[in-house]
C-alpha cells in the first residue's frame, strides 16, 4: 500500500479529490447547489476563465510565467467588438470575420509579449506584466472609456442558446480544451514545452531552439486569451476597457491549484480544467451558502499559496527570489 | 567611455534632460511653486517605491503594495474615530504584518515572491472591502485636522509631505547604508548564495525587506487617505506601476544588489515629470498607463543585470 500511496500519486490526484470534497461538502451544506441550473451557473463564469487559465498553463508548463493575460483579453474584446460592428454587427453577415480576426490581434500580442521577453532577456514575469499594462492602456486609448455593446442575437446565442441545459459557449469551451489537449500531448510544440520546462538547460543542449519555443508558447497563449476575450463578451455582450480584470489573478490561481507545478514541466491542460472549476465552484458555493462576495479574493491568495507550497518538492530548490 | 560606465549616472542625467525639456516648452514649469507643487503630490506614490526598493533590492518584487495601500486608507479611516493618532500606528503595524507575512511565505514556504505578494494582495483587497462594505468612507473634517492635521499644512513655506517624505527617505538611506542590515542587504541583493555561505541568516533579512516594504506602502496609504480625507478599496489603484517604474528608472534592477533609496527618489521625480510633462504635451490621461508600461519595459531591459540570471524564464 504503502508504494502506492507516494507523494507523486497523491498530488496527481490531489486536485480531482479537492474538488470532489468541495462539491461533497456544498452540497451538504446547501442542497440547491447540488442542480443542473447551478451547475450550468458555474459552467457559464468558468467558461472564460478556463481559456485565459489554459493559456498560461503552457507558459507555466515551460517555467515561465505570463502576467498580461488582463490586457491582452481587453485589447481582444474591444478589437473584436469594434470590427465586428463596423463589419455589420451580427454573424450573419461579414461581421464574422472579426472571430478569427480577435484571435489574430490575440497572437500577435502574444508574439510581441513573448519577443520582448525573449529578446531583451527580461524575466517573463515582468516583461508581461508591463505588457500587461500596455494592453489595458490601450484598450483605454482604443475606447476612449467608453462601453461597446454587442447585441447580435446570434453571437449572443452562446449565452442564451441552451443545449442539455448547459449554453453553448461552454461546449466552445469544451472544445477549445480538446484543442489544447491535442497540442499538449500530440504536436512537436507540445512536448517542447514539457521539454523547456523540465530543465532548460538540457533541452538546449539536445538541439532544441528554446527561444523559438518560448515565443511560440507566449503567442499560443495569446490565441487562448483572445478565445476567452470572446467568450467574455459574449457572456455579457458588453466589450470595454474592464473586460480583462480580475483574470490574472483567477487564472493563475486556477492553474496552480490544479497541480501544474510552478516549476515547470509538470501539468496540463487537464489539471487547469480541475483548477478553473475548483476556484469556480468556491466562489460559487460561498455564495449558495451565503457567504459574502469580497471573501473571494482572501480565499484565492490563501488557495494559491497553499498550493505552490504543496506542489514545491523542496530538496530540488535552492533558493527562491 | 563605455556605457557601463554612464550607466550608474543615467538616472540623474534622464532627470535633469526632463526637467530642462519640459522646462523649455512650459516657462511655468520651473517655477519654484509648480515644482513644489509637483513634488508634493507625488509623496505617496514616492513613499510606496521607497518600499518597493527594499523588495526589488534584494531581488524580489512586492506585488501587494497597491492593495496594502488601499486597506490602509480604509483601515486609517476607520479607526480615526475611536483611536485618533493612534490609527497611524495601527495601519502601518498591518502593512508590516502583511509584508511579513509575504516574506514568511516567500523564505520559508519556498513561494517566488511575485505569486507570494500577489496572494497576500488579494487578502489585504477582502480585509478592505470586508471592512469598507465595499463603500466608499469619509473622514470627519474635524477629527482629521486634531490627529493627522499635520500631515497636510505647511513648515515654514514647505507643504509638510515633503517634510514626511525627506524623513522617511533619511530613515531609509540610514537604514541601507549605515547599519549593518543595510549591509546585509546589499550582500543578500549581489548574490544570495554567497550571503547564505557567509553566515547570514539570508531569510531573516527577505523578511525584514518584505516587511519594510509593507509597512511603507501602509504609510503611502495612510497620507493618501489624509490627504483625499476617506478611503476606500480602490482609492490607491493606479499606484501599482507607476512606484515599480519608479524605482526601475531610478537604477535599481530587477535583479537587486546595486541601486537603493536615493535612486528611488530620483526615479520618482522622473516619473512626476513624465506626469506633467504629459499633462502639458496634452497627452490623454488615458494613456499614462500605456506610456509607463512600455517605459517600465524600456527601463527593465537597460538596468537588468544579466549576468546573474543564468536561463531568463
Amino acid at each position: 500500500m504503502s508504494n502506492v500511496l507516494t507523494r507523486d500519486v497523491l498530488i496527481k490526484w490531489a486536485p480531482l479529490i479537492v474538488l470532489l470534497i468541495l462539491v461533497l461538502s456544498f452540497t451538504v451544506m446547501e442542497p440547491r447547489f447540488f442542480s443542473l441550473r447551478n451547475f450550468a451557473r458555474i459552467g457559464i463564469s468558468s467558461t472564460p476563465a478556463l481559456m485565459v487559465a489554459i493559456g498560461v498553463t503552457f507558459i507555466i508548463i515551460m517555467g515561465s510565467i505570463d502576467l498580461s493575460m488582463e490586457g491582452t483579453v481587453s485589447v481582444c474584446a474591444v478589437a473584436f467588438a469594434f470590427a465586428f460592428i463596423w463589419l455589420g454587427g451580427t454573424l450573419a453577415s461579414w461581421a464574422w470575420l472579426a472571430l478569427p480576426l480577435a484571435l489574430l490581434v490575440g497572437a500577435a500580442i502574444g508574439l510581441v509579449n513573448g519577443l520582448v521577453h525573449v529578446i531583451l532577456k527580461i524575466p517573463s514575469f515582468m516583461a508581461s506584466l508591463a505588457m500587461g499594462f500596455v494592453g489595458t492602456g490601450f484598450a483605454l486609448l482604443l475606447t476612449g472609456g467608453d462601453r461597446i455593446r454587442v447585441e447580435d442575437d446570434l453571437f449572443r446565442a452562446l449565452l442564451t442558446e441552451r443545449w442539455f441545459g448547459f449554453p453553448i459557449m461552454c461546449y466552445v469551451a469544451l472544445l477549445f480544451l480538446l484543442i489544447a489537449w491535442f497540442i499538449q500531448s500530440r504536436t512537436t510544440l507540445g512536448r517542447n514545452f514539457y521539454a523547456v520546462g523540465g530543465g532548460e538547460e538540457l533541452a538546449h543542449a539536445s538541439g532544441l531552439n528554446v527561444n523559438r519555443v518560448r515565443i511560440m508558447g507566449f503567442a499560443l497563449a495569446g490565441v487562448f486569451y483572445a478565445v476567452g476575450a470572446l467568450l467574455a463578451v459574449g457572456r455579457i455582450g458588453i466589450a470595454e476597457t474592464a473586460t480583462g480584470s480580475n483574470f490574472m489573478f483567477v487564472s493563475i490561481t486556477s492553474v496552480v491549484v490544479g497541480g501544474t507545478a510552478l516549476w515547470g514541466g509538470i501539468g496540463g491542460v487537464w489539471n487547469t480544467l480541475i483548477g478553473v472549476l475548483i476556484v469556480n465552484v468556491i466562489n460559487n458555493g460561498m455564495v449558495v451558502i451565503g457567504l459574502p462576495g469580497y471573501v473571494q479574493d482572501g480565499v484565492l491568495g490563501v488557495l494559491v499559496i497553499a498550493a505552490v507550497v504543496l506542489s514545491t518538492d523542496r530538496k530540488s530548490v535552492t533558493f527562491v527570489k | 567611455m563605455s556605457f557601463e560606465r554612464i550607466k550608474p549616472h543615467l538616472p540623474w542625467i534622464t532627470l535633469l534632460f526632463l526637467v530642462l525639456v519640459v522646462g523649455a516648452a512650459d516657462s511655468n514649469f520651473l517655477r519654484p511653486a509648480n515644482l513644489i507643487s509637483m513634488t508634493a503630490d507625488i509623496v505617496p506614490l514616492f513613499i510606496m517605491a521607497l518600499g518597493m526598493t527594499f523588495a526589488i533590492y534584494i531581488g524580489g518584487i512586492d506585488l501587494s503594495a497597491q492593495s496594502i495601500a488601499n486597506m490602509t486608507t480604509v483601515v486609517a479611516t476607520i479607526a480615526l474615530p475611536t483611536f485618533g493618532i493612534g490609527a497611524a500606528l495601527i495601519c502601518i503595524l498591518s502593512g508590516v504584518v502583511l509584508g511579513s507575512i509575504s516574506g514568511y511565505v516567500t523564505t520559508r514556504l519556498y513561494v517566488p515572491s511575485f505569486i507570494s505578494t500577489l496572494a497576500v494582495g488579494g487578502i489585504a483587497f477582502s480585509v478592505a472591502q470586508y471592512l469598507s462594505g465595499q463603500r466608499a468612507l469619509f473622514m470627519d473634517a474635524t477629527m482629521r485636522e486634531t490627529s493627522f492635521g499635520w500631515m497636510t499644512g505647511s513648515v515654514a513655506g514647505l507643504p509638510s509631505e515633503l517634510i514626511i517624505a525627506a524623513v522617511l527617505v533619511l530613515g531609509a538611506w540610514f537604514l541601507q547604508s549605515r547599519t549593518t542590515f543595510g549591509r546585509a542587504l546589499k550582500a543578500v541583493g549581489a548574490g544570495e548564495p554567497a550571503a547564505v555561505a557567509s553566515g547570514l541568516n539570508v531569510n531573516r533579512i527577505k523578511i525584514m525587506a518584505f516587511a519594510l516594504s509593507g509597512g511603507l506602502a501602509a504609510i503611502a496609504g495612510l497620507l493618501f487617505s489624509v490627504k483625499l480625507s476617506g478611503g476606500s478599496p480602490t482609492l490607491a489603484n493606479g499606484f501599482l506601476l507607476p512606484a515599480i517604474v519608479a524605482v526601475l528608472v531610478g537604477g535599481t534592477p530587477l535583479t537587486g544588489g546595486v541601486g537603493g533609496v536615493v535612486n528611488t527618489l530620483i526615479g520618482t521625480l522622473i516619473v512626476a515629470v513624465i506626469r506633467s510633462s504629459m499633462l502639458y504635451f496634452e497627452v490623454d490621461a488615458t494613456q499614462q498607463q500605456m506610456v509607463f508600461g512600455l517605459i517600465l519595459i524600456g527601463a527593465i531591459a537597460l538596468t537588468i543585470d544579466r549576468t546573474k540570471l543564468k536561463v531568463v524564464k
